[in-house]
């Protein structure tokens, strides 16, 4: 990591100057999307400000910081406050009892920690470890964000030797993400948000406020028994899937008349009052999503529908008909979700949302219906095919010396990337090409100019950044390409993914 | 499965881990992966449904798996409206689960009185392999069983004892209360009726 840093003082140039790609042609692009189109980094992270009432001092800093050196930036988020209380905080931990998890090496050495406490310091949820054992540390961490907050302010974030912590309070909640990877600050608070929502997706926020309106000291973990493997599980999943960090959702490549098919299907046999959202979806990604014409989905609500179905292996053994609330579409309220498996190796997962609590055996026979049109022109077939295959190598894009990249369409909210080949395949590097995506999503998004090309030369690769008013891409090269044969390419590669647009992005928006 | 397919709603409430999945999971398909899968709760409530046989007349027990988690709780009237027969599963070796029962025969009593109250004790292979895990008294469940007039079983989804017996003994109590009630409610029509509306109102 900070080999990154050295080298980016000599190796990095911004530029607001554009490519000569045409950007009417952002591959992807579509008039009629179907999710909202996803509020850029800046607007989600203006947005969690906004949620946090108090001072928001730091903000302008990192918003002004014109030499916007990446990580560095965040240091100087660093309050006076913050530093007194940090040094007090690793004052306190090795005093603690040796028997407590804190300070088995193996919970010191997890890259990254999230952990939910209330307002009255109880502790609800730990990544790693038992919440039970970290009464003491969260009881610090409480008491650190008070402190602060007695005077005026907001502790958002705090750094400790290569840790960074950053806290979110929201709704009686205090979350605070720690990190010791490339997670940027506004990364982890991003995070913290999904943490958050996850949260209000199996209680509601005003459930949640009433609770603890109702009891300070309360217990939350009652509420969320059950729920912890749904935690566990996005937050993995935030580490491996970039989707979460782009606000964009990733769809299985299929063939565009399959695609139509398969959202006929839905339209045609789940046309009832009151469903609002019909779905498909399979590892991650989605097939087909068809909504009532007034309402859209958010990918972050999409993203914790997903989180929802890969974490619960029960769905596979049953119709199952559960209560599911998406932050995004109503925070205050649930929909009622007929889940269902299509396929008998339980990969293809049909969801239908609606708020009718009574029409479970109405759903349940649109089902049946939809699996049998489906059955009928193969389309679980093909399905299942493209799962089966990778989606598509590096190669096939025909481009000399890219490795990797992530292309996001910003009024659709999808992307695509490729699958991940040599050097990229045991889980270290794996990691650490997340890392060079996240580092340079950071800097892109972060610096005090609105950068529209970043080239950065690192030690084993090249990263190039693009945003323009269309899409974001991110790309990694060999090491020694120059910026001008990388924007060659990207220019070469943004021709390629739109002439394959039709399979991998869903360009129509289908309606009931 | 169609809604109007089913003759015989029936749920199941408990705590959660009182073993209420692997019942359903062991008379619907007759197994038990309980030694080999890591326990898995229920998201919501699941719905599976049964054909039997009962002197010859075919019936489908339409059975819904409830979560038993506490954040569903107010929500669970949905899942248990209109229930023919509930099953209250608790576990031999949990005395909380025991207690938790006595909710649920509450919240049937104020919400759904026509509901048949069936009480199911779990996991008895292991009591049976250890006297010592036992947790519940026998005597006290039996009481309490009495006291709401319900059955009680106990079973074991491991070893298959007691569940078959315990979903025929629903169908068979149904299938005689639809006879018996078909015949009272031509007799008593004239001068029930009335007393009758407001009850039917409750449930719909
Ligand atoms: N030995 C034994 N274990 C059981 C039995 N029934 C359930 N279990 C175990 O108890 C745990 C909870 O069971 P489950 O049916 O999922 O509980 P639920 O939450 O009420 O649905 C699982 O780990 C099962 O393996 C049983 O009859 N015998
Ligand atoms: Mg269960």
């Amino acid at each position: 990591m900070s080999d990154l840093k050295e080298a980016e003082h000599q190796n990095t140039s911004e530029s607001s100057d554009q490519g000569e790609f045409l950007e009417e042609n952002a591959p992807g692009e579509s008039e009629n999307p179907m999710l909202i189109a996803s509020d850029s980094y800046e607007n989600l992270n203006y947005e969690i400000l906004d949620g946090t009432s108090t001072a928001q001092r730091q903000t302008p800093n990192t918003e002004s910081n014109e030499t916007s050196t990446g990580e560095e930036s965040n240091n100087e988020e660093q309050t006076e406050t913050a530093n007194d209380v940090a040094k007090k905080k690793q004052e306190i931990v090795p005093v603690e009892e040796d028997h407590d998890d804190v300070n088995s090496e193996h919970w010191r050495s997890q890259s990254k920690h999230i952990f939910i406490l209330s307002e009255a310091g109880k502790p609800i949820y730990s990544r790693h470890g038992s919440e039970d054992k970290l009464v003491t540390i969260m009881g610090v961490m409480q008491a650190l964000v008070s402190f602060v907050g007695d005077a005026k302010d907001s502790l958002r974030c705090m750094i400790a030797g290569d840790h960074k912590f950053v806290f979110l309070v929201r709704d009686h909640l205090l979350l605070v993400g720690v990190s010791s990877g490339m997670d940027s600050t506004h990364q982890i608070l991003l995070q913290l948000t999904y943490v958050y929502n996850q949260v209000i997706s199996v209680l509601t926020q005003s459930t949640l406020c009433k609770i603890f309106k109702q009891r300070r000291n309360y217990d939350l973990r009652r509420m969320l028994s059950g729920a912890e493997k749904f935690f566990d599980n996005l937050i993995n999943l935030m580490d491996s899937e970039p989707g979460l960090l782009l606000g964009a959702v990733r769809c299985l490549p299929l063939d565009g008349s399959v695609r139509e098919i398969i959202a006929q299907s839905i339209v045609q046999h789940a046309k009832i009052k009151d469903l609002v959202f019909g779905l498909i979806i399979t590892n991650n990604q989605l097939i087909a999503l068809v909504r009532i014409k007034k309402y859209y989905l958010h990918p972050m609500d999409l993203h914790l529908i997903m989180n929802l179905v890969n974490a619960s292996e029960s769905f596979k053994t049953a119709e199952s008909w559960t209560p599911l609330c998406l932050p995004k579409f109503d925070s205050s309220g649930f929909l009622q979700a007929h889940i269902s498996y299509l396929d008998d190796s339980c990969n293809t997962c049909l969801l239908l949302l609606t708020v009718d609590r009574e029409s479970f055996f109405t759903l349940s026979d649109c089902k049946s219906k939809i699996k049998e049109r489906l059955l009928k022109y193969n389309a679980l077939r093909a399905i299942s095919d493209s799962l089966q295959k990778t989606a598509y190598g590096i190669q096939q894009c025909g481009i000399n010396d890219l490795r990797h990249f992530l292309y996001k369409s910003k009024s659709t909210a999808q992307y695509t990337s490729p699958e991940l080949e040599a050097p990229y395949v045991t889980q270290k590097e794996k990691d650490r090409l997340f890392g060079l995506y996240k580092y340079l999503h950071h800097r892109i998004h972060t610096s005090g100019r609105p950068l529209k090309i970043l080239f950065h030369v690192g030690p084993y690769e090249t990263l190039l950044g693009w945003v323009t008013q269309g899409f974001e891409l991110y790309a990694v090269f060999g090491p020694l390409v120059t910026k001008t044969s990388a924007i060659h390419a990207v220019n070469k590669l943004l021709r390629w993914i739109k002439r394959e647009e039709d399979r991998l992005f869903i360009l129509n928006s289908v309606t009931f | 499965m169609s809604g109007n397919k089913v003759d015989i709603k029936v749920v199941l409430l408990g705590k959660s881990y009182a073993g209420k999945t692997c019942l359903v999971e062991r008379y619907l398909h007759e197994r038990f992966n309980g030694e080999t899968v890591p326990y898995q709760n229920t998201i919501g409530a699941a719905f599976g449904a049964k054909k039997v046989d009962v002197n010859g007349k075919k019936i489908v027990l339409g059975i819904w798996d409830t979560a038993g988690s506490e954040r569903y709780e107010s929500m669970s009237r949905i899942y248990y409206r209109n229930a023919k027969a509930a099953i209250l599963c608790f576990d031999l070796t949990d005395k909380s689960s025991f207690d938790r029962i006595r909710f649920w025969i509450g919240e049937l009593q104020t919400h759904e009185e026509a509901c048949k109250i069936y009480i199911c004790a779990t996991k008895k292979d292991i009591i049976d392999a250890d006297p010592n895990t036992r947790d519940v008294n026998e005597k006290e469940a039996q009481a309490l069983a009495k006291d709401v007039m319900a059955e009680l079983y106990e079973t074991s989804s491991k070893t298959g004892e007691n569940i078959n017996e315990l979903f025929m003994a629903i169908a068979q109590y149904y299938l005689e209360t639809v006879k018996t009630t078909e015949v009272k409610e031509d007799m008593i029509y004239l001068n029930e009726v009335k007393k009758r509306l407001p009850c039917s109102c409750k449930s719909t």
